[in-house]
């Protein structure tokens, strides 16, 4: 049954995840006093925070789109921390470089925030780690069974064959700056594909940050003016998808569009999208992928929030008979 | 030829934007593969097929039974998709483990004249153990296709003009044969695919098919500024478009949408059939009212559309006509490459040789439409303000130096409607739409005052911009009463102006009014619900047009 607790660790207040005991908040959109930050995603991220706290991978990525001027303190994975008699402790979530799940101890119960999490391949940022707790609050972003994640270098593959198949064009691939990027990037270097691989400057920072953190990325080229057209042929452009509406598109001769997200296996998304084609790749986890980790982590009581959760609590509750639990919001 | 390639076309023409570029793939496909195999495509991409083996709702159940997902989960699903075939394809992922994917290798043709049809003969409990196989032994890159023939919703965004122009292209012939020799009837098999790719233009072999239909634009201010004598206007009828056709003593009438519609109206069949000339007629087919001349409601027609073999009482009930608009064909010689205005006087010609000769009477089933003479165009424009008085839509103006060429053939043809009715109402409910706009609430429901309820009068679900129905969902979502599965009620607070072309009584509705077309043509932001028009107005208009 479906049923809301009142006395909860971590609840939802204004919109937020929020510990009163600790007196912190996580991932808020609004400046508080203490915030946790589970990665440097900017839907995670406001100005104005007295303090921030995060993994080190995180922290340089946000002074890197931020700016130096924010105080943040760091902890590595697995490292316990106390705040206000709460233990506290970053995981790996494997959703991008830095990303976390964070874990809060107290009175010997175990709550889990989830953050945004895979469990796909990604050799760009660490593996997602199955931690046990009690309470589990999670992401929801793709919660029904019709989402099902290819294996990535299928997908690298196809994006690698959609590029070869039209050298005369050039293929410009949308994604976000952060962590599909490079994520891509990754992949499409082990795939067939030789040809140019350019990155608009926001990736091209990103690509800068995960390679001072010692990951591993092929090298690309700055986008930088017009005049080099001609020489786009057959080469692939990495762009952020701000840019895919608007006239930064007529900067480029015969092109090919393509947008890589978990939402373009659906084909009415992909027609309503305006782009040619769409790659089914994702940062989160696909419905089988939440349903191993809900059940992995052993938890008693599970929370949503990000996402529409309606159809994966009432399966939980009924085939599962896992207890799920709303908010008070 | 395997149904991969037939996939890989699929998936091709599904992401790529460009009619040349689609032409090109299409060509390419035609070229690499078996004249069997053309013919199917074509079959599917027209949409000639319209066949459907079995529900979308029987597939999911189905689904729901064989793999144990419950039925809710799947429907809450299909309001994300729009589309049975692809939520069950999604679903079907990862599913089917077996390693023996033996249908690997299928043809199009073995899949769609063997595999296909035999379902047909199963009992159900057979049916579905046969389609588990084949779901299991497909691999997934084609159950998306498989599913889609299943329930007879293929689409892809191809036109029958896309087609015809890759053949065209392919085998240097004019489009206008190509277009000409799809027309109709088209049955996959190797003999049709060939008469369609046969560079040997022999008019014999089309004898049962009719011409390409010429289609009116939009009316253009341009026009105003010629000579009104340069122009035909006849009245724009609200019927069925056909072309009648008697070649070699066959009579046959085909519908625009291309459908053979003789068991229809066999009493039409049987009197053009005494005719002496062979000859192809452009004309609507309307339920005529004898007494005042002019055509019943288009309601009346519905009731003879879809009945085969209508019994005497019937056709008593509901009389037709056909009124021709033009001459395309006469005793074997093709005659539309003429002027309108010399196509004009043969069809006056020879509609007054068979009056006199034919042995039955032939004018109280079939005449050649009136001419209207508007003196000026403002003349013009009273004529067509007045034509709801004889229950037609507007005018249509035709070049007199007009050929009848093929399709939407821009600055020749034009069609003057007359302007919509409109009435301000209120949003009520919506619902999830489907295909292409999945997963978004654009099924609209509007209700109009009567006392102090609101009541529902009209659906719509078209008028809205891409920008406009992504923040009325939105908005949707937010003030949603109550869900009845998946539709909504809503707090009555937005109010749209709705047009329409009819009106008329309805004992079916609540709101006692039936409206033909309707739908959003504005957003009345600046409307509160108070200002909606109530359902009096709506009568009111019902009496105006009588």
């Amino acid at each position: 049954m479906l049923k809301t607790k009142q006395e909860d660790l971590i609840r939802y207040k204004d919109g937020n995840l929020y510990c009163e005991l600790a007196d912190i908040w996580i991932d808020p959109n609004k400046p508080v006093k203490k915030a946790l930050i589970t990665h440097a995603h900017f839907d995670h991220f406001t100005f104005g925070c007295e303090e921030y706290i995060s993994t080190k991978e995180t922290a340089i990525l946000l002074k890197e789109r931020v700016g130096d001027n924010i105080k943040i303190k760091t902890f590595e994975y697995g490292e316990e921390f106390k705040i206000n008699g709460i233990n506290i402790s970053f995981h790996p979530s494997g959703h991008i470089l830095g990303s976390c799940q964070i874990r809060f101890i107290f009175a010997e119960e175990k709550w889990l925030i989830s953050g945004d999490f895979k469990l796909q391949k990604d050799e760009t940022c660490k593996q997602y780690e199955i931690v046990k707790t009690d309470y589990l609050i999670s992401e929801c972003t793709f919660g029904l069974p019709i989402f099902k994640w290819d294996e990535t270098n299928k997908i690298a593959n196809d994006i690698s064959k959609w590029i070869s198949n039209s050298p005369e064009k050039t293929s410009l691939l949308f994604c976000y700056s952060l962590g599909k990027a490079q994520r891509l990037l990754n992949e499409i270097r082990q795939t067939n594909f030789k040809g140019n691989i350019y990155s608009h400057d926001s990736i091209y920072k990103m690509n800068n940050c995960y390679k001072e953190l010692g990951i591993d990325i092929k090298d690309t080229l700055k986008i930088e003016n017009k005049k080099k057209i001609d020489e786009l042929k057959g080469s692939l452009i990495l762009l952020p998808p701000s840019l895919s509406k608007g006239s930064y598109l007529k900067n480029f001769k015969n092109i090919q569009t393509a947008f890589a997200s978990g939402w373009m296996s659906i084909r009415a998304l992909r027609k309503r999208s305006g782009y040619d084609k769409g790659f089914a790749i994702s940062d989160h986890a696909d419905w089988d992928g939440i349903l191993e980790v809900i059940k992995k982590s052993e938890a008693k009581n599970v929370f949503f929030h990000h996402g529409d959760s309606e159809a994966l609590s009432k399966y939980l509750v009924e085939k599962e008979s896992i207890n799920v639990l709303l908010f008070g919001k | 030829m395997s149904l991969k390639k037939f996939s890989e076309l699929f998936g091709d023409l599904d992401s790529i934007n460009s009619t040349n570029n689609k032409i090109e793939v299409l060509k390419r496909y035609f070229l690499l593969n078996e004249p069997i195999d053309n013919s199917w495509a074509i079959y599917l991409l027209t949409g000639k097929s319209k066949k459907r083996f079995i529900s979308g709702r029987y597939l999911k159940n189905l689904f729901s039974q064989i793999y144990e997902y419950p039925q809710w989960l799947i429907d809450t699903c299909y309001l994300k998709v729009g589309d049975s075939a692809e939520v069950i394809t999604l679903l079907l992922k990862n599913k089917t483990k077996s390693r023996n994917k033996k249908l690997s290798n299928i043809s199009l043709n073995e899949l769609l004249s063997k595999t296909i049809p035999k379902l047909s003969i199963l009992d159900e409990e057979e049916k579905n153990l046969q389609i588990k196989n084949i779901w299991e032994t497909l691999p997934e890159d084609y159950h998306l296709i498989f599913n889609k023939i299943l329930t007879g919703t293929f689409r892809v965004g191809v036109s029958i003009g896309l087609i015809t122009k890759s053949i065209s292209k392919l085998i240097n012939i004019d489009e206008e044969i190509i277009s000409h020799r799809l027309m109709g009837n088209f049955e996959p098999s190797i003999d049709s695919y060939e008469f369609l790719i046969n560079k040997n233009i022999n008019l014999q072999e089309l004898n049962s098919k009719p011409f390409p239909f010429l289609l009116a634009n939009n009316i253009e201010d341009k026009i105003f500024k010629n000579s009104i004598n340069n122009f035909q206007f006849e009245w724009k009828y609200d019927g069925i478009r056909m072309q009648l056709i008697k070649r070699l003593g066959n009579v046959s009438l085909w519908t625009r949408g291309q459908e053979l519609v003789n068991e229809s109206f066999p009493e039409l069949v049987e009197k053009i059939s005494h005719i002496k000339d062979d000859f192809v007629l452009d004309g609507e087919l309307l339920v005529w009212n004898f007494k005042e001349q002019i055509a019943f409601d288009f309601s009346l027609l519905q009731k003879r559309i879809n009945r085969k073999s209508p019994t005497r009482s019937i056709q008593i009930k509901y009389p037709i006509i056909f009124i021709a608009y033009d001459i395309l064909e006469i005793n074997g010689r093709d005659i539309r490459e003429i002027k309108l205005e010399n196509r004009r006087i043969e069809l006056e010609k020879y509609f007054s040789k068979w009056q006199n000769k034919t042995e039955n009477n032939i004018s109280d089933i079939f005449k050649i439409c009136d001419l209207i003479f508007p003196k000026d165009w403002p003349d013009a424009l009273t004529y067509k303000e007045n034509s709801r008085e004889n229950n037609t839509e507007g005018l249509i103006i035709k070049k007199k130096t007009s050929i009848y060429s093929s399709g939407r053939k821009k600055g020749i043809w034009w069609k003057y409607k007359v302007d919509p009715m409109q009435l301000d109402a209120v949003l009520i409910y919506a619902k999830g739409g489907s295909g292409r706009r999945a997963g978004l609430y654009t099924d609209y429901s509007f209700a109009l005052w009567k006392d102090q309820e609101l009541i529902k009068f009209a659906s719509a679900y078209s008028g809205l911009t891409n920008i406009e129905i992504k923040e009325l969902d939105k908005w949707i979502r937010k003030n949603t009463i109550e869900k009845f599965g998946p539709v909504r009620l809503l707090k009555p607070e937005m109010v749209f102006e709705i047009s329409f072309e009819k009106i008329q009584v309805s004992k079916r509705h609540k709101s006692g009014i039936a409206v033909r077309f309707p739908r959003i043509t504005k957003w009345r932001k600046d409307k509160r619900i108070n200002d909606a028009d109530c359902l009096e107005n709506a009568y009111k208009l019902m009496k105006k047009k009588s």
